[in-house]
């Protein structure tokens, strides 16, 4: 019974989508069952419709994934390799990809948001305190003595 | 508002440290004060102990830690701990490698790190295992070998450091000191790798897994009487397989002598006294006081009743006590008559206490003895029979459990039979495991207090020490050593005696004593004496993997030129101790002596 749902944005917009591809998203699928589905657009007030059409599209391009709720956090996070096809989905620019995982931890979508977690460590991996900070624009709050303590506790990790 | 990483709510931020090498956190963490606040989350470094470190030192308490709440435990600081005794272990490593000289003092610091420099070791030992190195070694020859020496340190720095763990618990036993049987049988497995335990425990583990399995078998033998219940857990065992050994197998087959061995293996094969500990520790769980029996050639268990009971759980009058059962769980469920026994014994000619000591419980301490002694039987029978019954258990490695065992067991009261075991115990210790320095000198050493051998072996100790401290004398091939002709790392034959060997180092001429001299006959020689001599490491031995060390005349060596794959493959192992690698190219071994022979 693939049936169409609308989804309306934050910003107002009605997206149609087929269910089992909107059941991707645990918050929906639940909201579906509790509620049934009366035909009513849903409203996804968290969510623009730039963003939740991104969701969508990777809800589409991921539809027939086996469901992994119940993967167990070691397998998980043994690596950060990302499919060749999700690699290209997150080339975003970075407001995008927080976006994303925003949503995509919002709407409860277990896989995409690992993709956008393991998307953003592979940016931080192998930087300096310096190059994080030029990457994501974080500005230095520290006093320069701070900054020097701080650095003394973690000679340890420098190579 | 622009969304950045700064946004994003502390648990993604969590999620993403987590994918991260700890080394990020630590660069993250020094970014701004935001993302110090997300990177001192206890929690973060608790998962990033339990994820990159395995083993822990017992001084840890590690298993306490992990169930406290993540705030009482410094998670970082014990992350940065361990990651800098990583390091140095690491360096030490290195430093045994670049240099023959000073390392004692380099073992003894990497075993005083206890098991906190275990996952280290493991890693430089797994470096390239021997199946790999077999598969690999025509693809890339330049590889081979390249770590033959860091695994080779690695390996024998690991097994030392099980043997520091299994060694004081016989030391307990010998002090009279109560130690369960699963723990001082398990210390045989310790000296072992092939066993694949680490650690006393993980043996206690396995055999409270086989607890729980037989109560959810047998949901309702609490409800039999203690002696259905015995029959029926040694039933269990049996249909499992879990004690006796398959039909066709070699009874005395080294493998059968080990606890966690026989646990872990496919077919569970144990000799009678192994599956008689298997089968106490379970039925002890269940509430039956079971207790190996030392009864001669075949170890059986022996199950008394509870005060004021019998076997069969009826209450007994006025304090008197239930006549116990015998079982043998090594053969299957089937009590043993008590009849059977005794007429054995007086078929033996065993006097009355001897009869009432072979029919009690035995000692823990008489236990472990007699698995020694087991052992040395297993290494006998093979040695001399059933050629083609390649073990595998490291027989060197079982012979050295079997003797420390007995000696420390043995008591001073013997003092014949500390002697007898002391010699080959030194010679393996000298060979093959000359980083157990500290062992010896810790529990070998007292039992030889007031016997005239005492002296002896803290003098052949101090050789050893002094002999560690002196840098090799380097020896150039200048001057009236430029005429020595073969190479460190060269492989030849053996003109008379044609076995292969490898060189490990050379001198001008004979270098040994009077007395050897004139007993292998070097005079006869055509060259004599005069001539360059060379040390080298045997290949062709019964067994390859003991090469052993040999002192050759240079107009018997005869130059061979071997592709790797016609050389014994067990060699990585030994090799490892003398070379860095193999070269394809000059067909030889890659020597690693430069600070004795620079140019070879």
């Amino acid at each position: 019974m693939s049936s169409q749902i609308t989804l309306t944005s934050s910003d107002g917009v009605d997206i149609s989508v087929d269910r089992t591809v909107a059941e991707r998203s645990i918050l929906i699928k639940n909201m579906l069952e509790d509620l049934g589905d009366s035909g009513e657009p849903i409203p996804i007030p968290n969510v623009n419709e730039a963003v939740l059409k991104k969701v969508i599209e990777w809800c589409e391009h991921h539809k027939n994934d086996p469901v992994t709720a119940t993967d167990d956090d070691d397998n998980r996070r043994k690596t950060t390799d990302i499919d060749e096809w999700d690699q290209k989905f997150m080339q975003v620019d970075q407001e995008m990809l927080f976006e994303i995982i925003l949503a995509a931890n919002y709407l409860d979508i277990k896989a995409l948001l690992d993709v956008g977690c393991k998307t953003v460590a592979n940016m931080i991996k192998g930087k300096s305190p310096e190059e994080i900070r030029k990457t994501f624009n974080i500005q230095n709050d520290f006093t320069p003595e701070e900054e020097d303590q701080i650095r003394r506790e973690n000679e340890w990790a420098e190579e | 508002m622009v969304m950045s990483l700064d946004h994003l709510p502390e648990e993604i931020l969590h999620a993403i440290l987590c994918y991260l090498h700890p080394r990020s956190a630590a660069a993250l963490e020094q970014t701004s004060r935001r993302f110090k606040s997300v990177t001192s989350v206890p929690l973060l470094w608790r998962h990033y102990c339990a994820s990159h470190f395995k083993s822990w030192d017992r001084k840890h308490d590690i298993l306490h830690k992990i169930v406290a709440p993540p705030s009482e435990v410094n998670w970082k600081a014990l992350f940065v701990l361990r990651s800098e005794t990583d390091r140095a272990v690491t360096r030490l490593l290195d430093s045994i490698l670049a240099s023959q000289t000073g390392r004692i003092e380099k073992f003894r610091a990497v075993i005083d790190f206890g098991y906190d420099a275990k996952d280290t070791l493991v890693r430089h030992s797994e470096v390239e295992s021997g199946e790999d190195y077999l598969a690999r070694r025509f693809d890339s020859p330049a590889d081979v070998y390249v770590h033959c020496r860091s695994r080779y340190y690695a390996r024998a720095l690991l097994t030392c450091l099980h043997r520091s763990i299994a060694v004081p618990e016989w030391a307990k036993l010998r002090r009279g000191e109560p130690v369960s049987l699963e723990r001082a049988l398990g210390a045989f497995d310790l000296f072992i790798p092939e066993s694949g335990y680490g650690d006393l425990d993980e043996i206690k583990h396995t055999l409270d897994d086989l607890v729980i399995q037989y109560q959810a078998a047998d949901p309702e033998s609490r409800t039999l009487t203690p002696r259905q219940q015995a029959l029926s857990l040694s039933s269990w065992l049996r249909d499992h397989d879990l004690t006796g050994i398959e039909i066709g197998r070699e009874y005395h087959a080294l493998e059968h002598n080990f606890l966690g061995l026989a646990l872990n293996s496919q077919g569970h094969n144990s000799l009678p006294l192994i599956s008689a500990a298997i089968y106490c520790y379970v039925a002890r769980e269940i509430g039956l006081n079971a207790h190996p029996c030392g009864f001669p050639f075949h170890v059986h268990v022996i199950v008394t009743p509870n005060p004021g009971f019998d076997m069969n759980g009826e209450a007994l009058s006025g304090g008197e006590i239930g006549t116990p059962m015998y079982l043998d769980p090594f053969r299957g469920a089937r009590e043993t008559p008590l009849a059977d026994l005794r007429d054995q014994l007086v078929f033996l000619g065993a006097s009355e206490t001897e009869q009432a000591a072979f029919l009690g419980p035995s000692q823990t301490s008489e236990i472990v003895q007699r698995c020694s002694r087991n052992i040395w039987t297993s290494i006998d029978s093979a040695s001399q029979g059933a050629p083609g019954h390649t073990s595998s258990v490291d027989v060197v490695s079982a012979k050295y459990a079997s003797l420390w065992s007995s000696m420390l067991l043995t008591g001073n009261s013997r003092p014949m039979d500390l002697r007898h075991h002391l010699p080959l115990l030194m010679e393996l210790f000298a060979t093959d495991f000359p980083s157990d320095i500290f062992l010896v000198e810790q529990y070998i050493v007292p039992l030889f207090q007031g016997l005239f051998e005492h002296e002896h072996i803290l003098e052949s100790l101090h050789v050893m020490r002094a002999v560690d401290e002196i840098p090799k004398q380097v020896r150039r091939r200048t001057g009236e050593n430029q005429n020595i002709r073969f190479m460190v790392g060269q492989v030849f034959r053996h003109r008379r005696y044609h076995y292969r060997a490898i060189i490990t180092g050379w001198d001008r001429e004979c270098g040994a004593g009077e007395q050897w001299m004139r007993r292998m006959g070097i005079d006869r020689l055509q060259a004599g004496r005069h001539q360059s001599f060379y040390h080298v490491l045997s290949l062709t031995t019964f067994r390859v993997e003991d090469g052993s060390v040999r002192y050759v005349a240079e107009e018997n060596i005869d130059l061979i030129l071997p592709v790797l794959s016609d050389l014994p493959t067990g060699l990585t192992s030994i090799a490892g101790k003398h070379f860095k690698r193999w070269d394809e190219e000059s067909r030889a071994f890659v020597s690693n002596m430069r600070d004795e022979y620079p140019d070879n």
